[in-house]
């Protein structure tokens, strides 16, 4: 798998490196500014891109602008976001143009790397990936009048694991129940929200982005 | 007579009974007679200012008898209700005095008990009706005054609409009195003439009470700017009746060789004096009004060189505290990181290289040793890096250094377990500083919302025009917030002081609470990036 990493630390983006050769991932290409990651992005087209949101030269959110700006000219391009801090309405801002193959995560998940590497996986496949930080804030809140009111705990449950990334099994067997009976979850989900049939996986991102906004 | 004083005097008993048995019931604790009706507040007034209804009915006492009855009941189950309802009696009470007089000045009035005196036509009788009426007046203005922004929702509502109100509090209210100042002007008139009953008369009388009224309601400040003139006026017509006397003025009232004045009846050489003294005090009265009831801009018209000295050392005064508060402010602040640091991150790192020490030893003799401190170190390490994480929202949000205010404030209302509604306006960017300053205002309102106010929903406005940042956050709950309570505003109130920003809170018990931050600032170039 190709992986193109933008990342302003050499230290970092050095090990990241060491870490995903080690896991026999090819990489395409290490940058350290928007620039070159656009350039990168757009003539290797990688697998998965992994940027980091705070690149020079105002070290704000150079990273994340120009993921945006990539998918924009190459839509559905895997693009796994990684910061020191996560903020649901830059995770809106990732979900927003619906086509999945996005994880938004805080560095410190580099630290695990076999759930890093799930998680790279993951976002290669088209899926969703959000940092369990965003979740839990999203469980904070109260959404009273909104669909979202309208979902059973367990349901609420199934979703939360759904936009950490986790495929059925996984959420399956974190709940310990079985596998059919996380997919008759999902489903219900999916009606409830009001998402036509169509491919799972678009259902999902769906779903997620719907949570996320709730 | 006999019988039916003694009659009402016990109906005022068991009502006052009633309503002390009622009290306790609720938890009242007080003991002594004086305690308890300190506890019923006002309301228990309305009692007798219903029994001054039987005084002024002459013939019918059925509408008196209804009054009584309503009163009694208010008073033993609604006692906030008797009190909201007091002073409108009053000054009902009050305005009557002057119908009376208007009756007995034309003859057609049989003589009444009204408040304390007999009242009937001519003489003392008739005299002593005035002083008594400005005396109702006044004390049910002052009552409306006391309930207006702590009970009556309504007038809050109409008094207080202006948030404009914020920078000058109380002014508006001081539009009340030109309620009286118009009702003595008429008096200097004649009443005889407003009442006359000819149909130019009448349209002139309904055209100047309706236009108080309205101006009054609508537009307090400009009522209290004309208060404060009609009070100047009035005191200066005073003392000039009682220097020219027997002299005729030139006003209408010349025609008759008598004039009513405030509470005097002016017609001879000493109560022309009287009048002169009445006026002197009018005068006097004035002028304590003009810093407290005259707004700012109407003050300049009459002092064209507004003190530039004295306000210069005002704003000295005010620049020396804000920017002590802003040096305690950042002194504060750094006290709190460096001990965040030295307790959170740092000692996470000393225990962190302790782990691995330990793990470099115990790697030759037992690794699995060894290998559970090093697990025990990155456990270590993700916390602190957690701690340091916080630490740095708390100096300064990651969202708002990259994307701004409006942003930030929209990831805010993100994070708030609430139903959040955002309308925000900032094309561009503001001053580092003022953004925090503003930030942390907003996140503070908004924690209080979810911590205090048992709202459902909250709503953030914010919009720069004209060199005014003005932001709004209004939240559906229970109201009664103090402002005065709670560190927490007060601090980031001297902290947009250092910026002459201002905070104010509206909380009227019932809500809703609405806070306002008003920061004159400049807005730099808006952002040219597309997201």
């Amino acid at each position: 798998m190709r992986v193109v990493i933008a990342e302003d630390l050499f230290l970092l983006r050095e090990g990241l490196a060491r870490l995903l050769r080690a896991h026999d991932f090819e990489i395409a290409a290490a940058v350290d500014n928007p620039a070159d990651l656009l350039r990168a992005l757009l003539e290797q087209r990688p697998d998965i891109a992994i940027v980091d949101v705070r690149l020079p030269p105002t070290f704000t959110d150079e990273g994340l602008r120009a993921a945006l700006e990539a998918r924009r000219q190459a839509p559905g391009l895997p693009v796994l976001v990684l910061s020191q801090y996560v903020e649901q309405l830059y995770a809106r801002e990732l979900l927003a143009d619906q086509s999945g193959a996005v994880g938004y995560l805080l560095k410190d998940r580099v630290f695990s790397d076999d759930q890093f590497i799930d998680a790279l996986r993951t976002v290669a496949g088209g899926g969703t990936v959000l940092d369990p930080e965003v979740i839990s804030k999203l469980l904070g809140r109260r959404s009273a009048d909104e669909p979202m009111a309208q979902l059973s705990p367990r349901e609420r449950e199934v979703l939360a694991l759904m936009a950490e990334g986790r495929s059925n099994s996984a959420i399956a067997q974190r709940l310990f129940v079985s596998e059919k009976a996380v997919s008759k979850h999902s489903t219900s989900i999916f009606i409830k929200l009001g998402l036509a049939p169509s491919d799972d996986d678009i259902r999902r991102v769906l779903a997620v982005l719907a949570y996320l906004s709730a | 007579m006999v019988e039916s004083t003694v009659l009402l005097i016990a109906y005022i008993a068991g009502c006052l009974a009633l309503a002390f048995r009622r009290q306790r019931a609720h938890g009242g604790t007080e003991s002594t007679l004086a305690g308890q009706l300190r506890a019923l507040g006002p309301g228990a007034l309305l009692l007798p200012v219903a029994l001054a209804g039987f005084g002024i009915s002459v013939s019918v006492y059925w509408p008196a008898i209804a009054a009584l009855i309503a009163a009694g009941i208010m008073v033993v189950f609604a006692p906030g209700l008797a009190a909201r309802v007091l002073p409108a009696a009053l000054i009902a009470l009050g305005l009557y005095g002057f119908v009376l007089v208007r009756g007995f000045e034309r003859g057609s009035q049989t003589p009444v008990l009204y408040g304390a005196v007999p009242a009937g036509p001519g003489g003392w009788a008739t005299y002593l009706i005035l002083p008594q009426a400005y005396a109702f007046l006044a004390v049910g203005l002052w009552l409306a005054w006391r309930t207006t922004g702590r009970s009556s929702r309504l007038a809050s509502a109409v008094l207080w609409r202006a948030p404009e109100a914020a920078g000058g509090q109380r002014r508006p209210r001081w539009g009340l009195l030109l309620l009286p100042a118009v009702v003595v002007a008429m008096e200097l008139l004649g009443f005889s003439w407003w009442f006359s009953g000819n149909g130019w008369a009448v349209r002139s009388t309904v055209v100047v009470v309706l236009a108080t009224v309205l101006l009054v309601i609508l537009a307090p400040a400009l009522a209290a700017d004309l208060a404060v003139v009609a009070v100047f006026a009035l005191g200066i017509y005073g003392i000039a009746l009682g220097a020219l006397w027997p002299l005729h003025l030139p006003l209408p009232s010349a025609f008759t060789d008598q004039v009513r004045y405030g509470a005097i009846w002016v017609y001879d050489r000493p109560t022309a004096l009287l009048a002169g003294l009445q006026g002197a005090g009018l005068l006097a009265f004035g002028l304590w009004l003009v810093p407290r009831a005259l707004d700012a801009r109407t003050r300049a018209l009459f002092w064209p060189a507004p003190m530039p000295a004295a306000e210069l050392a005002g704003r000295v005064r005010q620049l020396t505290q804000t920017r002590a508060d802003a040096v305690d402010t950042a002194a504060a602040e750094l006290r709190r990181v460096e001990r965040d640091l030295h307790d959170g991150a740092q000692a996470r790192l000393v225990a962190l290289g302790m782990s691995l020490r330990a793990a470099e030893r115990l790697i030759g003799s037992s690794p699995q040793a060894a290998a559970a401190l090093v697990a025990e170190a990155i456990q270590t390490s993700s916390k602190a890096l957690t701690e340091l994480r916080d630490l740095v929202r708390g100096i300064h949000p990651p969202v708002l250094a990259d994307r701004g205010l409006g942003d930030a404030v929209r990831a805010l209302a993100l994070d708030t377990p609430l139903h959040t509604v955002t309308d925000i306006d900032v094309p561009g960017r503001l001053d580092a500083p003022v953004e925090s300053a503003c930030y942390f205002a907003v996140a503070e309102a908004l924690t209080n919302a979810v911590k205090h106010s048992g709202a459902r929903h909250v709503q953030i406005r914010m919009q720069h025009a004209g060199g005014l940042l003005r932001i709004e956050v209004t939240d559906d709950g229970a109201g009664g917030a103090d402002p005065l309570k709670g560190s927490g505003l007060r601090g980031l109130e001297r902290r947009l002081g250092t910026f002459d920003g201002i905070l104010a809170v509206s909380s009227p018990p019932g809500g809703p609470t609405m806070v306002v931050i008003e920061v004159p600032c400049a807005l730099s170039s808006p952002k040219t990036s597309s997201c």
